[in-house]
């Protein structure tokens, strides 16, 4: 290999790869799929005795999620992999950690209520 | 390790909106979403290990053992955000456009004059699983201008389908395109809506065969290879 080639600090990669943060896995304990803007949000941690269980990437999700979140902020907040991130927040969500909000209305469409206010805020910006 | 490299955003997101922004190689997706928005870095590294089998050569291939694609994050009041995802435009990602599109609110599609085809797969893709669409017409410089009237009729669309121009390097144009998109949603959503359905990744070009798209193609100056026929009416010459 030309020393050119060389994979040196960021450009080798992730020192940890990120099978190594989920244990070997590459599906959710759950089976279920986080879509990219579910919302999320951490337990009352005063309930759950601190976060002396958690690893440092848990750590650092359930810290993001002291406010409603989506995986996507999640992801890009930590750099972890979008995968990575589904399957961390699946093993605290059963844990008790963190919980999924709830959509403000069933199905995957929003009211039109929430839409005119996108279109309002989309006009003011 | 792991560094947090972007702060934590102040607000609570209590409710969340996206819209796919969709359209040919160069044809001003990022452009368009860095018009409008905050734009933020996201790492799909589980998308390779399945996309890239028998693509990237997984030793070869490092740089692509982490797929970053960006999206855009725009704050529409203090609960509710509204994210631009752009899809991947190599043909190896389009099995994402499924995830992208999944409870999405509807898509832009950004279509070049000077290589209209490219829009092809988007349209017939946005079309089946039925989510909203609108096309801009990107106002390249050097692109030739069609009356969108003409570039409906190329692309073979609905007469419900705003077209409209737009300059994706100007947030104004952008808004303006992502205003008429919303305006669209609420006129098209019915009462009850259907969950969105995915119609699976679109085929990575539109099939020859198709007769709408290769009058579309012709239209816009591709080559249409007369038959012998047409070539030579009185029969073929010695």
């Amino acid at each position: 290999m030309a020393p050119a080639d060389k994979w040196i600090d960021r450009n080798a990669g992730p020192v940890v790869r990120p099978y190594a943060l989920t244990g070997g896995r590459t599906e959710q304990a759950d089976g279920q799929v986080l879509d990219l803007i579910t919302i999320v949000v951490a337990q009352d941690p005063a309930l759950l005795g601190g976060r002396a269980d958690l690893t440092p990437e848990e750590g650092m999700i359930v810290g993001l999620c002291q406010r409603p979140v989506t995986v996507t902020d999640l992801s890009s907040s930590t750099a972890l992999p979008l995968g990575v991130v589904r399957i961390l927040l699946a093993d605290l969500i059963q844990r008790g950690r963190i919980t999924v909000v709830p959509p403000l209305r069933p199905g995957d469409q929003p009211s039109a209520e929430l839409l005119k206010e996108v279109l309002h805020g989309l006009r003011t910006l | 390790m792991v560094s947090v490299h972007s702060d934590v955003s102040a607000e609570s997101v209590l409710a969340a909106f996206k819209i796919v922004v969709a359209g040919g190689f160069g044809a001003g997706k990022t452009t368009l979403v860095g018009a409008v928005s905050e734009v933020r870095p996201l790492h799909t590294e589980e998308a390779l290990s399945r996309a890239g089998i028998g693509v990237d050569d997984p030793i070869a291939g490092k740089t692509t053992t982490t797929v970053a694609m960006d999206f855009g994050r725009i704050t529409i009041n203090d609960h509710l955000v509204l994210y631009l995802f752009g899809t991947p435009g190599q043909e190896r990602f389009w099995f994402m456009w499924d995830e992208l599109s999944y409870g999405a609110i509807g898509a832009v599609i950004l279509a070049d004059t000077r290589s209209l085809s490219d829009c092809f797969a988007s349209v017939d893709y946005f079309e089946k699983c039925q989510l909203p669409f609108v096309v801009a017409i990107n106002a390249f410089d050097d692109s030739p201008r069609y009356d969108p009237a003409d570039v409906r009729i190329a692309l073979d669309l609905g007469p419900a389908v705003p077209i409209m121009f737009c300059d994706a390097r100007h947030s104004g144009s952008v808004k303006e395109v992502l205003i008429t998109l919303v305006e669209h949603v609420l006129a098209t959503s019915p009462a009850t809506p259907d969950p969105v359905v995915s119609p699976g990744p679109p085929p990575a070009d539109p099939p020859p065969e198709d007769p709408p798209r290769l009058g579309a193609a012709g239209f816009f100056g591709a080559p249409t290879v007369p038959t012998a026929e047409e070539r030579w009416p009185a029969g073929r010459p010695a």
